[in-house]
């Protein structure tokens, strides 16, 4: 397929990921603000937009600034649907402004443009289905309906972002283009988790059931948590669940060794450079010895992500960016001979 | 009900005030909808389109330049008996074009030699590339795909407006606009048997292959390449590549090396066969055109030259659509075909000539006057309707090139139902149908049927407020029957 095709079926699956996956904290942290105080409140909203703005591509001074007016407003008000108010501007910023840089609705308008010049590869469901949910969010009064009934409009938007991903496994053509698209949510789910363990794990240490349940909700394995493990949680555990389960489809280890099956298939059979990269990476992931591991937890997960990040660069570089020439008399073709 | 009143024909309705009999099912089935179905049917309409980002893109406005497309829901019948004469018409028209074309470009120029269409007239004609002198299409088949503007006069005559060889626009809107009815009507369809248009992505992949080199065996690959998401006709050069199965590309996807053209793909470079451009020609190839165009590709030409790939439609095809030659299309069917035109031109007079000028600056204010080398509605000073100003300006343009102007007859474009608003009022249209040219040329049923939905207007261009409308050809007889057994 077309080099730019590939490159935008990339960042449409990139996209999609983060705007599903910041309406999924932006969830959680909303859910565990409730019965907290206004200062509790404020920090929790902190520590999210911290996790999200390393998230952002290009961090924007918009981010920065947000944070900073967040912090000397108390006392705190709450609003009709009990939250702090400066919590709920905050989250609806998160999520329903189109101008700040890595919003669920700046992510949706850029999934949406990738799309719009992929209409040719696409199945049109998938771009009537971008298309009306992008409108939606774009709507005058979406900002409102965020602000009255914030759970059921991530809800909404959750719903969303997983029907796209259905209609994209249930009606496109699981080729060259699907496998970039693939890729690309894989690989931005991966660092989404390494930041969500690295700015929750110091939380963690305390061991308190609310705090664990959070970090779990924040990527919806809360359920699938308990069911793979039933004693009762330990930070370190909520960790390693996180990082290096081989089922749950949002851990770490997973979106790599699902990477890793996508880039083998594209470079049908070479060992091009990404493909090293992330065999490497998630071999040193899956047999090292987590409780060693566990010991400086930030260093590695640091080294993971910036290890997925090269990953990125390296699928870049080898795919969109293919700079081997060819000689195209070779591929010239004789009559009646079909290549 | 009263007659039409004189000067226009209408399409639906007969003399004596009659619903014409092509027209009377469909006539009374909108005669059964209450008002709040058909705000209904509207409204349905625009979200559907609204949803599937059927949109054209208005230039020079601020904001939302994305809009959705304008179609009315009373749809143009075309009966079996009219459709043959008109698609006898068009295919005599886009052949003795596609000959025309050839003989100037890659052949003896036998029509200047023989004095039938003025030498001069061709070579100080803007759509004349010199570039594309000698450079061979395979089949001849250089107008690929053609829109050809039809009107009816006052008598209900076709007449063709202008020819549009270059690169024309709008199918995509026949096949979405029919798509919609089927969803929005299905009973007005019924009893009717409505001539599928669904098949054009095949029909233009098959002839698009047709005019491979030679050279490159029998699975050639064909692209479309567009100018990319900005342009106005992004949809339809999306929604071409998707009926045809074929890659999207735009100007840097493609390279040029040792004159042959391949695109960037994930897997290094892949050769090209055949490339249906929707770029004008002034774009195409910044080493033998416009310099500074990106969105084109270096060594096009040469490679195109080269026989390695074809180019579809040809480059110079302008030459052809010239509105001055488009006076002279008639003695191209008469010399190459030896045949009499099918659809006549609208009247039309050639500035340059003394005599006829001199007639037309005296009768400025009953005539069209045209820019010869446009297309799209622009510059076009429609007599009755100007002011003294652009009148006086029309003719010192005139005086000042007239090579550049052609002058026309105003046509009183037919009349037909459209909605306006709170109830169905006549508006004038007008008829582009396409035509494909491959191993044989082949007239899509129908075409895109243009509106002007302001009330008296006679400006149908989507730009200037126009719609459109889906354009139903019904089937034979025989074809009726089966489809009533079936």
């Amino acid at each position: 397929m077309l080099a730019r095709h590939a490159e935008d079926m990339f960042w449409a699956g990139r996209y999609l990921e983060r705007a599903e996956d910041t309406a999924r904290m932006v969830r959680a942290t909303l859910l565990s603000t409730v019965a907290e105080s206004p200062a509790q409140a404020i920090d929790r909203m902190q520590n999210l937009i911290r996790t999200l703005r390393l998230e952002v591509p290009t961090p924007t001074e918009d981010v920065e600034t947000m944070a900073e007016q967040l912090a000397p407003s108390p006392p705190m008000l709450r609003s009709e649907s009990g939250l702090g108010i400066d919590v709920q501007v905050a989250a609806t910023r998160l999520v329903a402004s189109p101008a700040l840089a890595g919003s669920v609705a700046f992510c949706i308008g850029r999934t949406r443009e990738n799309f719009r010049s992929l209409r040719d590869q696409i199945p049109s469901e998938l771009w009537e289905q971008i298309n009306e949910f992008h409108l939606r969010l774009r709507q005058d009064d979406f900002p409102a309906a965020m602000e009255h009934d914030p759970f059921q409009t991530l809800d909404f938007i959750r719903v969303s972002c997983q029907s796209l991903t259905g209609v994209i496994s249930s009606s496109m053509a699981q080729g060259e283009g699907y496998r970039f698209l693939v890729l690309g949510q894989m690989l931005e789910r991966a660092l989404m988790t390494c930041r969500l363990v690295s700015v929750r794990y110091p939380e963690l240490d305390g061991s308190s059931y609310d705090e664990m349940a959070l970090t779990l909700r924040s990527v919806s394995a809360l359920e699938a948590y308990q069911r793979a493990s039933q004693s009762s949680p330990l930070g370190c555990d909520v960790a390693r669940f996180l990082m290096v389960d081989g089922s749950f489809p949002r851990s770490v280890l997973y979106c790599l060794r699902s990477s890793e099956n996508h880039v083998e298939a594209l470079a049908a059979n070479g060992r091009p450079p990404p493909l090293r990269r992330l065999a490497q990476l998630r071999s040193e992931l899956e047999y090292a010895d987590f409780d060693t591991m566990v010991g400086d937890l930030p260093r590695h997960l640091s080294a993971l992500e910036s290890g997925v990040r090269d990953v990125a660069n390296l699928v870049g570089n080898h795919f969109f960016r293919n700079a081997e020439s060819f000689d195209l008399h070779s591929q010239a073709i004789m009559p009646g001979v079909s290549s | 009900m009263s007659g039409p009143p004189p000067g226009f024909f209408d399409e639906a309705v007969d003399e004596h005030g009659q619903t014409r009999d092509h027209y009377r099912p469909v006539q009374e089935w909108f005669d059964r909808l209450t008002l709040e179905q058909v705000k209904g049917l509207e409204e349905q309409r625009n979200e559907s389109f609204r949803r599937q980002g059927i949109t054209f893109t208005v230039y020079g406005g601020d904001e939302g330049t994305e809009r959705t497309w304008p179609m009315d829901l009373f749809p143009r019948i075309i009966d079996a008996e009219e459709w043959s004469m008109l698609e006898r018409g068009l295919i005599q028209r886009v052949t003795a074009l596609n000959r025309f074309l050839d003989d100037i470009y890659a052949g003896e120029q036998a029509i200047l030699h023989d004095g039938i269409v003025p030498r001069r007239l061709i070579t100080s004609c803007t759509g004349f590339e010199r570039e594309a002198m000698n450079v061979a299409v395979p089949l001849g088949a250089r107008c690929l795909v053609a829109g050809i503007d039809l009107v009816r006069d006052a008598d209900g005559a076709y007449r063709v407006l202008e020819d549009n060889l270059r690169n024309p626009s709008g199918i995509s809107y026949v096949i979405e606009n029919r798509a919609a009815m089927t969803k929005l009507l299905p009973a007005a369809f019924s009893d009717l048997a409505v001539r599928s248009v669904d098949h054009y992505g095949r029909s233009l992949l098959r002839a698009l292959r047709s005019i491979a080199p030679p050279a490159c065996g029998d699975d050639p690959t064909v692209v479309v390449l567009t100018p990319g998401i900005f342009n106005s006709a992004y949809f339809e050069h999306a929604f071409l590549a998707r009926s045809m199965g074929a890659e999207l590309v735009e100007g840097r996807d493609l390279v040029v090396d040792d004159h042959m053209v391949a695109m960037r793909t994930t897997r290094g470079l892949e050769r090209v066969d055949v490339i249906y451009r929707r770029i004008d020609d002034d774009f195409l190839d910044p080493v033998v055109f416009n310099p500074s165009s990106t969105l084109g590709v270096p060594g096009l030409m040469a490679a195109a030259r080269a026989g390695t790939v074809s180019v579809a439609n040809s480059v110079g095809n302008g030459v052809g659509d010239d509105k001055a030659v488009y006076a002279y299309v008639p003695d191209m069917i008469r010399y190459y075909l030896g045949e009499e035109t099918i659809i006549p031109n609208a009247d039309t007079y050639l500035l340059w000539e003394e005599d006829q000028r001199a007639e037309v600056l005296k009768r400025l204010d009953q005539l069209v006057v045209k820019p010869v080398a446009e297309s799209g509605g622009y510059g076009i000073v429609i007599g009755p309707r100007a002011t003294d100003a652009e009148l006086a300006e029309a003719r010192d343009k005139i005086i000042a090139d007239p090579r550049n102007w052609i002058a026309q007859e105003v046509v009183n474009l037919s009349r037909l139902p459209a909605w306006s608003g709170d109830g169905f009022a006549p508006r004038h249209i007008d008829l582009r149908p396409f035509v494909l040219s491959g191993e044989q040329v082949e007239v899509i049923p129908g075409g895109l049927t243009r509106v002007a939905l302001r009330e008296g207007s006679l400006i149908v261009n989507s730009s200037q407020g126009g719609g459109s409308k889906d354009t139903w050809v019904l089937g034979n007889s025989d074809q009726l029957d089966q489809a009533a057994a079936s």
